[in-house]
């Protein structure tokens, strides 16, 4: 019998080898061999979540669901992602490179000169295959609830993206209390359910009801025997930055000392975890403001600003746990992988005065109001400063929008019974796109190959993360490994500890720098005089990248801000404009016939 | 008198053409003043084909009806105006369909008034 079972093992084995090949082949043996079925999967994603905002990452904040999931799995301290969100979802979703996949920056601050190009629609391509659509047609029952940001025209919507069940948010955020847009660029907030538009509850809190909506989905097919994938990508901490009132109140008074202390607060516990060497430096971004010089009644205001930030972040670490007690009292909680990140580093465009005449107006304009008693509620619009996002990003340097590795690196935790190397920290580098390769290996799915689904598609770059969660290696990418980076003219290239980087206006000089991020994770140190060699090596090389990947050269004059700017007023304005000039081009004989005398026309008529 | 008429006439006329151009130039804004969403294939063809066609029908007929003196191109905006009224009736009591009387009484009231023009406003010899 023994011999029997071993053969039925083996044969198994050489089937799946044959279909998966041998890397997918050891975890999914690994993974499912404790209870013989495939494991389940929940994709956590944050939105714009600092380096440090979390508590197994150094934060003050208190997470303790992350925190136990942190240490039942495999934190990630070198783990990097997009500089801002479309294009960090991108690959996070397909495991091939952003720009590759037709989603180099947001489509709403894509240029028309860019727009020429056919990988730079901002919309997720159809070159690409998802990971959902790969574990659904795998027999995983697949689950969205949370922003989605990657298309809304019918056929890019995640229903027809590989998600069965969805309640998605088309925008790049929106309220968290209400159906509502953030910002004027928008009409209305744009979220469907299951492909159709869909209204929000009257009750609505953005990560209570995500956690409602995936613990809706999962109970319904929950018996039927068949695996899940669920992806949450919370609104939380999304501007406008928003949270219950009891959540807030056990942040009053936590900021009370400003952001520098806050940073450097954050930095030393980041040194005590292990996530960063002892003697990191941090570089003072220009952009944070002189705690000291601030009235009392203002240090009051950022510091609750900053209360709600925390608030925000610790509801959806207790929404997490709702999922989590769910799954656990339904006995599927120990057949469950968990992967938490977020899609960049903190979010630092909030004004650095919202109670100024101009910030009050762009918020009343929005139907929201700044008010220091009612900061984080229904009907407020709250951000934090960037100088309070420099500390969320602590001791990293830069935060979203740039290639600083504030606003590259944030915290990857995978976590669950099914993988053996519990409570572990890792200095490997990883990037995301790797979280899809690695999702496939722990279900034992194979990379599609030149063809899926009757079209071709591209073939993934991103590398399977499962020797390092298995503790049978220290890194999977090597010395001589590179991977790529750009948004908008800022770019990074890492080769093994290294890393070269250019930021551009209005933060960065536009010069490129190389450092050794393992060692100077704050970016402070740059080597280019040092090692000559290796800085026009890495220079080379983040060429070719560029010509791999089909990364077009910026619009001349173009900035971020502006081009959202004129792409709103197009937006807005530009339909209007088009059918008044049309009007009037139809209207014009009309007026000149009308006009003319009638004699004329008689005379004509001869 | 006559002018004041004119003017009363030609606002719908214009209100028509630019509907027509919206439903030419950017169908998804204009389609769910209609109480509906752009759909996709054939049906987005027909939605923007024949929508874009009406209004601009009922708008040219009424600009040349002021243009030319003509009472004859009254006719055609006034049929399908009072047309699309009695329809909208109809799929209210036949179809299920939501009482749209704030349009309904629009079109009506617009019907009536070219036929009031045709008669009042004189035919140019």
């Amino acid at each position: 019998m023994k011999s029997y079972c071993f053969r039925l093992r083996f044969a198994q084995l050489v089937v799946a080898a044959f279909l998966s090949g041998a890397g997918v082949l050891v975890f999914a043996a690994s993974a499912s061999e404790s209870d013989g079925v495939r494991p389940n999967i929940v994709f956590i994603l944050a939105d714009d979540l600092g380096y440090t905002d979390i508590a197994p990452y150094g934060g003050e904040v208190s997470t303790p669901t992350l925190s136990a999931l942190a240490h039942q799995g495999i934190r990630f301290a070198n783990y990097h992602t997009a500089a801002n969100c479309a294009p960090a979802r991108a690959m996070l979703l397909t495991g091939v490179n952003n720009h590759l996949a037709g989603v180099p920056n947001i489509p709403e601050m894509l240029a028309p000169e860019q727009r020429v190009y056919e990988n730079y629609q901002g919309v997720l391509g159809s070159n690409v295959v998802t990971v959902a659509t790969l574990l659904e047609d795998a027999g995983y029952h697949t689950y969205m609830a949370g922003k989605w940001h990657l298309g809304a025209a019918p056929d890019k919507l995640p229903s027809r993206r590989g998600f069965a069940r969805t309640v998605a948010l088309m925008d790049s955020g929106a309220d968290n209390w209400e159906q509502k847009p953030y910002l004027p660029i928008y009409a209305e907030a744009n979220w469907f359910a299951d492909g159709e538009r869909f209204e929000l509850p009257e009750d609505f809190y953005s990560s209570r009801f995500l956690i409602d909506k995936t613990i809706e989905f999962i109970d319904g097919n929950l018996r039927d025997g068949k695996p899940f994938f669920a992806y949450v990508p919370f609104q939380a901490v999304h501007i406008p930055v928003q949270a219950p009132q009891e959540f807030i109140d056990r942040y009053m008074g936590v900021y009370d000392q400003g952001w520098d202390a806050l940073r450097e607060q954050r930095r030393q516990k980041a040194v005590e975890l292990g996530l960063v060497p002892a003697d990191t430096s941090m570089a003072r971004m220009a952009s944070t403001g002189d705690w000291a010089s601030l009235s009392a009644e203002r240090k009051r205001y950022e510091a609750k600003r900053m209360a709600v930030y925390a608030g925000m972040i610790e509801a959806m670490d207790f929404h997490i746990g709702r999922l989590i007690e769910y799954l656990k009292a339904q006995g599927v909680y120990e057949n469950t992988v968990f992967v938490f990140t977020s899609d960049n580093g903190a979010e630092a465009s909030g004004a650095d005065d919202p109670e100024a005449f101009a910030s009050r107006r762009m918020a009343a304009s929005l139907g929201y109001h700044t008010d220091y008693e009612r900061l984080g509620l229904k009907g407020s619009y709250n951000t934090i400063s960037p100088s309070f996002a420099s500390a969320a990003a602590s001791p990293l340097a830069y935060y979203k929008f740039y290639a600083g590795e504030g606003g590259l690196r944030v915290p990857l935790i995978i976590s669950g019974d099914p993988l053996v190397n519990a409570n572990t920290l890792t200095h490997a580098f990883a990037w995301a796109t790797d979280i899809t390769p690695t999702l496939l290996s722990i279900a034992g799915v194979a990379k599609p190959g030149p063809r899926y689904g009757g079209r071709p598609v591209l073939p993934m770059s991103g590398r399977d993360l499962s020797p390092l969660l298995r503790g049978e290696a220290d890194r999977v990418y090597g010395e001589e490994d590179t991977v790529g980076y750009e948004l908008t003219g800022h770019a990074a290239f890492f080769q093994g500890d290294y890393k070269l980087v250019r930021n551009g206006p209005p933060l960065g000089d536009g010069e490129w720098y190389l450092y050794n991020i393992l060692l100077d994770p704050g970016e402070v140190i740059d080597l280019k005089q040092t090692e000559p060699a290796r800085f026009q090596h890495m220079l080379s090389g983040y060429e070719q990248f560029t010509r791999d990947n089909r990364v077009m050269p910026l619009p001349e004059n173009y900035s971020q801000t502006g081009q959202l700017l004129s792409n709103y007023l197009a937006e807005r304005f530009g339909t209007g404009v088009v059918v008044f000039l049309l009007t009037v081009l139809v209207l014009l004989p009309f007026l000149v016939a009308y006009r003319r005398p009638p004699a004329e026309s008689a005379r004509n008529k001869r | 008198m006559k002018t004041v008429l004119k003017i009363i006439v030609g606002l719908p006329a214009v209100l028509f053409v630019v509907m027509g151009l919206r439903w030419l130039v950017a169908p998804a804004d204009i389609a769910p003043e209609f109480g509906f969403v752009l759909g996709d294939g054939l049906g987005r063809s027909s939605q923007i084909g024949d929508f874009a066609a009406f209004f601009l029908t009922l708008g040219v007929c009424i600009l040349m009806a002021l243009v030319s003196g003509r009472r004859l191109w009254y006719y055609p905006p006034a049929m399908l105006l009072l047309l699309a009224a009695i329809g909208r009736i109809l799929a209210w009591t036949l179809h299920d369909a939501t009482f749209a009387g704030g349009m309904i009484v629009f079109e009506i009231a617009v019907g009536a008034l070219l036929l009031a023009a045709s008669r009042w406003l004189p035919e140019r010899e």
